[in-house]
C-alpha cells in the first residue's frame, strides 16, 4: 500500500518534471513573462495621458467655483494626489498588486465594489457573440469560396461588405427602434427585467431576452469580418497545387474542402480571432451604451465623461490583461491547430 | 544616322504598349461593384464640395446656439418641407446629412493621410533595414495592436479636449477647420497605423528579395533611392488599395467616438446628430436612420472601390 502511494507520488513528481521541461510549459511561461512589462507600459501610457491633463479635482471643480480650497485640499490628500504623478503611479501599482482599485472621484465608493459586477455582463456578452459568429462564419465562407463570383457568393460577399461598412451602434440603434419601439419583442435595455416585470414571463427567457438584441449586433459584426477573412484564405489555398493534387488522387470533394482545404484557412481566422476578441473587449462601449448593458464599457464611457480617473484605470487595465490573456489562448491553440508552428 | 536615332526615341512613340495602370483601370471597368464603389464616391465627394450650396437649410452653428434654428421646428418627422423631417434640435436631417459630409470626408481623408504617413515610414524602414531595427520596431507595432485602441482614443480625446480654445475652429488657406474635430482625427491616426505598417513592412519584405532590387543595389544606388524609386512604387498599389479600406474605417470610428459623445459638439457630423437624438429616438426615429445611412452608404462605397482596386490592381488574388 505505501509502496504503491510512493510510487503514485514518484510518478507524479516525474510527471510535473516533464510538464516543467516541456517546450509548452516554458514557452507559457515566456508569454507570462514577456505581459508583464506590456501591461505596466500600457498603465504608465494611460497614467500619464491621464495626469498630464491636470489633476482630476481642479478639473472637476472647475464648473464649481463655489466649493472652497479648503475641502479641495482635503479632498486631494484623500485621494493621495497632492503627490507628485511618479509616487502616485507607484502607490496606484501597490494597490493594483493587492487588486485594489482605488476610490471612485464621484463619492470616494471603492472602484472595486463599482465596477466588480459589471465584468461577469461584458464577458458574457464578448464571449457568447464571439462563439456564435466564428461557428456560423466557417460553414458560410467555406460554401461561398466553393463557388466563387456564383450568385450565392455575391449574396454573402456583400451581405458581409455590408456587415464591415455598418456602424456598429447604429445598427443596435436600428433594430431597437425596429423590434423593440415597434414591434415590441424585445427589451431595449438592460440585462435583466425590473422585479415586477419580466420578459416572456420567466426569469431564464427574461435574461436571453436581453441578450437577444446585442447579440445579434456583435455577431454580424464580427461574422461579417470573419467571412471575409476565411473565404478569401479559402479562395487561395483551393487554387494551390495541393489541392489539385489531393482532388487528382481522387479523394472526395468533401474531404478536400473540409479535411484539406479548410484546416489551413482556418488557422489564420484563429489569429484573427485573438484580435476579435480584443477589439470586441476594447469596442464594447459602442454596444453597451447603445443597450445600456451593465457592463465594463459604458461604465467606461460614462467615467471617461466624467473624468473618473481610478474607474478609468481600473476598466482599462482589466480590458487590457482579459485581451493578452485571450491572445496567449490563441497562441497556444494555434500549436495544436497548425502542425508547422513549432514552439522554440 | 546616330542624330537620327536619337530623335527618333525622343519623339512620343504613338503606339505604346499599355501602362501598368492603364490594364488595371481596363481590369477595374469590368468590375461592377468597383465602379458602384467609385460612382458612389464620387458622388460623396462631389456632395463633400458642393452640399453646402443645395443645403435647403443653412449649417447647424449658424451664429452660435441662439439663432433659432429653422423655423423653430422641433421633432417634425418628414415632410414636404423637412424631405427627413427635423431632430430635437431643430435641425433639419437633410441639410445636417449634406453638410456634415464635408466633416466625415475631411475624417477620412486626414487620418489616412496622416496614418499611411507614419505606416509607411516604419513599413519601409522595419521591411527594408531588417535586424534589429526590424525587431524593435515590429515589436512596438505588436504592442500597439494588442492595445485596447478605442479606449485609448477616448482617454486621448477626453483630455485633449479639454484644453483652452476648444471648441472653435482655426483658419488655414482660407478655410475654417474646426479645432476639436482635428484632436480627434489626430488620435484615431495615432492609434491607427499599426495594421497598415505590418501590410507595408510585408511588401517591402517580398519585393526587397526580387532581383531588380538586387541589381540596383550592385549597381551602387543608395538605400534611399532604392525605398523611393524602386520599391515604394512597385507596392504603391497595395497602398492605394490600403488607404481606401482605411477612409473607410476612420469615418466609421469617428462616427463611434462621437456617437458616444466624445466628439466635437461645435461640428454636426454625421456622429454628432446621431448622437444628440439618442435620448429621444422613440420618437425622432428619422434622426437615427437617415445619417446612419449616410455613413452606411458612404464607407460601403470606399470599402466597395477598395475591393475593386484590390482585385484590378493585383490580378494574382484573382483567377
Amino acid at each position: 500500500m505505501l509502496n504503491k502511494l510512493k510510487s503514485i507520488a514518484k510518478n507524479g513528481v516525474k510527471r510535473l518534471k516533464l510538464i516543467a521541461r516541456s517546450a509548452m510549459f516554458r514557452y507559457i511561461v515566456r508569454r507570462l513573462l514577456y505581459m508583464i512589462p506590456l501591461a505596466i507600459g500600457i498603465s504608465i501610457i494611460a497614467f500619464i495621458t491621464m495626469y498630464a491633463a491636470g489633476d482630476p479635482i481642479s478639473l472637476i471643480r472647475a464648473g464649481k467655483p463655489n466649493v472652497n480650497q479648503a475641502t479641495i485640499d482635503g479632498l486631494k490628500a484623500y485621494y493621495g494626489l497632492d503627490k507628485p504623478v511618479p509616487v502616485q503611479y507607484l502607490n496606484w501599482l501597490a494597490n493594483i498588486l493587492q487588486l485594489n482599485f482605488g476610490r471612485s472621484l464621484y463619492g470616494g465608493q471603492s472602484v472595486n465594489t463599482l465596477i466588480g459586477p459589471e465584468i461577469l455582463p461584458t464577458i458574457e456578452l464578448q464571449i457568447i457573440s464571439l462563439l456564435i459568429a466564428f461557428a456560423i462564419s466557417i460553414p458560410i465562407a467555406v460554401h461561398s469560396a466553393r463557388k466563387p463570383y456564383s450568385k450565392q457568393d455575391l449574396t454573402v460577399t456583400s451581405f458581409s461588405l455590408f456587415g464591415v461598412s455598418m456602424p456598429t451602434f447604429w445598427f443596435g440603434l436600428i433594430l431597437i427602434i425596429i423590434f423593440s419601439f415597434t414591434l415590441g419583442w424585445f427589451p431595449s435595455a438592460g440585462a435583466k427585467g425590473a422585479a415586477g416585470f419580466l420578459w416572456w414571463g420567466n426569469p431564464v427567457l427574461d435574461v436571453i431576452a436581453h441578450f437577444v438584441l446585442p447579440v445579434v449586433v456583435l455577431v454580424y459584426v464580427s461574422l461579417a469580418q470573419n467571412i471575409r477573412l476565411i473565404r478569401a484564405n479559402m479562395l487561395e489555398i483551393l487554387r494551390s497545387d495541393y489541392i489539385l493534387a489531393a482532388r487528382a488522387s481522387g479523394i472526395s470533394e468533401r474531404k478536400v474542402v473540409y479535411g484539406y482545404a479548410l484546416r489551413n484557412a482556418i488557422t489564420p481566422a484563429v489569429t484573427f480571432l485573438a484580435l476579435a476578441l480584443g477589439g470586441m473587449l476594447a469596442g464594447a462601449p459602442m454596444t453597451e451604451y447603445v443597450f445600456s448593458w451593465p457592463g465594463l464599457g459604458r461604465q467606461y464611457v460614462s467615467s471617461t465623461l466624467s473624468l473618473d480617473f481610478p474607474t478609468i484605470m481600473a476598466i482599462t487595465m482589466l480590458i487590457t490583461v482579459m485581451t493578452l490573456v485571450a491572445n496567449l489562448i490563441m497562441d497556444i491553440l494555434y500549436v495544436y491547430i497548425d502542425p508547422r508552428v513549432r514552439i522554440r | 544616322m546616330v542624330s537620327q536615332e536619337n530623335n527618333e526615341s525622343n519623339t512620343p512613340l504613338k503606339r505604346r504598349s499599355a501602362s501598368q495602370w492603364a490594364v488595371a483601370w481596363r481590369r477595374f471597368k469590368r468590375n461592377k461593384a468597383g465602379i458602384v464603389g467609385l460612382i458612389i464616391v464620387v458622388g460623396v465627394v462631389f456632395v463633400g464640395l458642393f452640399g453646402d450650396f443645395f443645403a435647403p437649410y443653412p449649417a447647424f452653428p449658424n451664429n452660435g446656439w441662439q439663432t433659432p434654428f429653422y423655423n423653430g421646428d422641433v421633432r417634425t418627422a418628414p415632410n414636404s418641407h423637412y424631405l427627413l423631417g427635423t431632430d430635437v434640435l431643430g435641425t433639419d436631417i437633410l441639410s445636417g446629412i449634406l453638410h456634415g459630409t464635408k466633416y466625415a470626408l475631411y475624417v477620412g481623408v486626414v487620418v489616412t493621410a496622416i496614418t499611411m504617413a507614419i505606416a509607411i515610414a516604419v513599413g519601409a524602414i522595419a521591411g527594408y533595414f531588417g535586424s534589429w531595427v526590424d525587431n524593435l520596431l515590429m515589436r512596438i507595432t505588436e504592442i500597439f495592436l494588442v492595445f485596447p485602441s478605442l479606449l485609448f482614443i477616448l482617454i486621448f480625446v477626453r483630455v485633449l479636449t479639454l484644453g483652452a480654445g476648444v471648441g472653435t475652429s482655426f483658419n488655414l488657406l482660407g478655410i475654417g477647420i474646426p479645432t476639436g474635430l482635428s484632436i480627434v482625427i489626430f488620435v484615431l491616426a495615432i492609434f491607427n497605423w499599426p495594421g497598415d505598417a505590418r501590410m507595408i513592412r510585408g511588401e517591402f519584405l517580398r519585393v526587397r528579395e526580387l532581383d531588380f532590387v538586387e541589381a540596383e543595389k550592385s549597381l551602387g544606388a543608395s538605400n534611399k533611392r532604392i525605398i523611393f524609386r524602386h520599391i515604394l512604387p512597385n507596392i504603391l498599389s497595395s497602398i492605394i488599395v490600403v488607404a481606401s479600406l482605411t477612409i473607410a474605417y476612420a469615418i466609421l470610428l469617428e462616427a463611434g467616438v462621437s456617437f458616444l459623445g466624445f466628439g466635437d459638439v461645435n461640428t454636426m457630423t454625421w456622429g454628432q446628430i446621431l448622437e444628440n437624438n439618442f435620448s429621444d429616438m422613440r420618437v425622432v426615429w428619422w434622426a437615427e436612420l437617415f445619417p446612419g445611412i449616410a455613413i452606411l452608404i458612404t464607407v460601403f462605397g470606399f470599402n466597395l472601390l477598395g475591393d475593386g482596386l484590390s482585385d484590378a490592381l493585383n490580378p494574382r488574388l484573382r483567377d
